[in-house]
């Protein structure tokens, strides 16, 4: 038995030491400056299974702001190196504080863009803030975050309840329609977005029918966690047409109500639709069949469209060649976390030096700090949330969105 | 056309009792794959959602570079969609192939037991998703079906019938004939059933067994691969798309009777309409939960499903 043991240790042993070895020459030749101090910016998020893309579309927003830092084109020179670090919490609760572990121990890193995805945040947490380390989430928009006291959690979007009330006094008193449609896809935003809205939607003397969000779960294929099934759509559109509402609020992303729009077209359906930032994408556009059935759709964000300025353009282009795909939910939120980051380092450079540089700091200033980002002017409240919560409405018109005013 | 008023106060039922023949018709296509393979071989080939979505992918790669931004109108559009439909039919035979191939002759070749063909099966099927994943990217395009795309094609006592419904019942009857017709009808279906009954006394028989397996296989692509191009046509594709539709045919295959090709058929057709007419009951939120209530009920009365586990006679 003890052979046996000693046989099977070996070989791992032996592995662990090579790769241990491999590891350390890949960090040496890695850095790119050797006269400058070396600081990772880490991305968690989920970068692998059926949510991948959402962390993917991150991941390169996060790199891009570094490589751009780095090369003197959004900062001027730099007076450190910066290099981007990702860690895969597969968007898990489970995996998440593993991997927030893992972050803390690494000395290199002086920030987190991320956690993703609201629930891997709530569980890895604690782990960052017993560390002192900042953490500026481009997606979660869960509610409760913001309420536990972690002086270390930021986030560059708006809490859930920001939008859902601003959508329902947009429909009830611009739009005067008083009985409303309410579908949740069933994801942890979504879900958030739907109930938010239908309070407020009630608070403002709207009728929901079936008395709440009807659920249509997300598919896999959209990437977003669901579990639905795609041929659910014509059927629930059916469902919804019979119903006939005025107006139908979508808690969710673009690729399902995509899905969806096409089945309510197809029924005949001719009401409006409406839904929240995660259907804020052209994406929704291009998933329609036929795209013109996506005219007219109203969509709400806590950020300024993408694609009108030069910015934007350079953003979008930057992205697509580092990334092979164009970019997507979420990708210009984490650009902005990214350089929110950076300013705050470089703020702290100026007051402090190169020793000035460390975890508990860049928490202090990020609560000072402001920055002009692609999607807003990022600044934070003291519990975290992004200052200013002012919400445009969007539409759809002739197949793209235009902002159409405040929402 | 006149309408009894009791329809024309129900056209949500007729909607749904539509639409969910035209997705139980896909589920039946994609369960033939499954019901064939279990005939020749007694096992569950858990790649067969796969071969589903490289189909697809077959029919999205060959109409997208085919078409371009061109959107054909008409019979011209006609004709792509059957382009397209072969195309996935040929791109899931090629898949089903190639799992034969490396997935399962190896096993068979060394008399591997049963649970080895089920892991190497689930190996094959996530080894596929992940390449799909990373090879195709992660997004969710439409097949582009140009003319197929435009919504209503006609009303039926006020309850709207998509064209796509049309074009999956004419695709999907035909194809579910010309299995039924191959397998019971020629040479290379009395193979089939030869193996399916006794794999030894049909290889005394003369019957290449080898060549059997594979032709199933093929055939079940075949279908698999030609409802993908029609799924994608109305959903999208992309890397994880085979699982739920895979899960229901096989579902479906069970509930009619596996190893039996009608049974797998009438299976498909039961689930996709209990499933969309459960909508209308209680909430949509039991749409799943009535549909695999209504499949458990059934294998309890008749536990071998509704026409009969035929082991031995795929027919």
């Amino acid at each position: 038995m003890r052979k046996l043991l000693m046989r099977a240790c070996v070989p791992i042993v032996a592995g662990a030491v090579a790769l241990a070895g491999f590891s350390a020459i890949a960090s040496a030749s890695t850095t790119p400056h050797a006269a400058k101090p070396v600081f990772e910016i880490a991305y968690e998020g989920p970068l692998s299974g059926g949510v991948a893309q959402l962390g993917l579309n991150m991941v390169y927003g996060e790199r891009l702001a570094i490589n751009l830092a780095n090369e003197g084109k959004t900062f001027g020179k730099l007076p450190f190196a910066l290099v981007p670090g990702t860690y895969n919490d597969q968007g898990s609760e489970t995996v998440s504080p593993t991997t927030a572990a893992e972050i803390v121990a690494k000395k290199a890193i002086v920030a987190v863009v991320g956690p993703a995805f609201s629930g891997a945040t709530k569980a890895a947490e604690p782990t960052f803030h017993a560390a002192h380390l900042a953490t500026v989430s481009p997606s979660a928009t869960n509610v409760l975050l913001a309420t536990h006291g972690w002086n270390n959690f930021f986030r560059v979007v708006a809490a859930d309840n920001i939008q859902g009330s601003a959508d329902a006094s947009y429909i009830t008193s611009k739009l005067k329609l008083k009985k409303i449609y309410v579908v949740s896809d069933q994801t942890t935003y979504g879900a958030g977005l739907a109930s938010a809205f239908t309070a407020a939607a009630k608070h403002d003397g709207a009728t929901i029918y079936g008395g709440g969000p009807d659920p249509i779960p997300s598919t896999p294929a959209c990437g977003n966690g669901g579990t639905g099934d795609p041929s659910q759509y014509p059927g629930k559109a059916a469902t919804i047409k019979s119903a006939n509402p005025p107006i139908i609020f979508y808690g969710g992303y673009y690729c399902d109500l995509g899905l969806l729009i096409s089945a309510l077209h197809t029924v005949g359906y001719k009401g409006r639709i409406m839904s929240g930032d995660g259907s804020d994408d052209p994406h929704l556009i291009s998933g329609t069949k036929p795209t013109k059935a996506a005219n007219g759709t109203f969509l709400s964000c806590a950020c300024s469209v993408l694609g009108k300025t030069p910015a934007d353009r350079t953003f979008a282009a930057g992205f697509t060649a580092i990334a092979k795909f164009p970019p997507g939910t979420y990708s210009a939120e984490a650009y902005d976390s990214t350089n929110i980051i950076i300013e705050a380092m470089l703020k702290i450079w100026k007051a402090y030096g190169a020793k000035g540089e460390t975890r508990a700091r860049i928490v202090t200033f990020l609560h000072a700090v402001s920055w002009v980002g692609l999607t807003k002017t990022i600044k934070f409240q003291a519990n975290g949330n992004i200052a200013g919560t002012t919400v445009y409405m969007n539409q759809v018109r002739s197949g793209k969105i235009y902002q159409i005013g405040l929402a | 056309m006149h309408c009894p008023a009791f329809i024309a106060h129900n056209n949500l039922w007729i909607s749904l009792f539509i639409g969910g023949l035209a997705n139980g018709f896909l589920y039946a296509m994609i369960a033939i794959g499954y019901t064939l393979v279990y005939g020749v071989l007694r096992l569950i080939n858990f790649a067969h959602s796969e071969v589903f979505m490289l189909g697809a992918f077959g029919a999205y790669f060959a109409l997208h570079y085919a078409l371009g931004s061109s959107s054909p109108v008409g019979y011209l559009a006609l004709l792509w969609v059957l382009v397209g439909i072969a195309a996935g039919g040929i791109a899931g035979a090629v898949t089903g192939f190639s799992l034969e191939r490396v997935a399962y002759r190896p096993l068979r070749r060394r008399n591997a037991p049963k649970l080895t063909y089920l892991i190497s099966a689930i190996g094959a099927s996530l080894f596929l998703q992940n390449l799909a994943a990373k090879e195709f990217g992660r997004g969710n395009p439409f097949v582009p079906a140009p003319a197929l795309t435009s919504g209503v094609a006609v009303t039926v006592c006020g309850a709207a019938i998509d064209q796509f419904w049309i074009l999956t019942f004419i695709v999907a009857i035909v194809m579910l004939v010309f299995a039924d017709v191959v397998v019971h009808r020629t040479k290379l279906g009395r193979g089939i059933r030869a193996v399916a009954q006794d794999v030894d006394t049909a290889s005394l028989m003369g019957v290449n067994i080898d060549r059997t397996i594979v032709t199933t296989f093929v055939l079940g692509g075949l279908l698999g691969g030609a409802a993908g191009c029609l799924w994608g046509m109305q959903y999208g594709v992309n890397f994880g798309m085979g699982f739920i539709p895979g899960l229901k045919a096989f579902a479906a295959a069970v509930l009619g009777g596996i190893g039996n090709l009608r049974g797998a058929m009438l299976g498909g057709l039961l689930l996709g309409v209990v499933e969309s007419l459960s909508l209308k009951f209680i909430s949509s939120q039991y749409e799943d939960v009535v549909a695999y209530s209504v499949l458990i009920v059934v294998l309890l009365v008749r536990p071998t499903g509704i026409l009969g586990e035929r082991l031995g006679r795929v027919a």
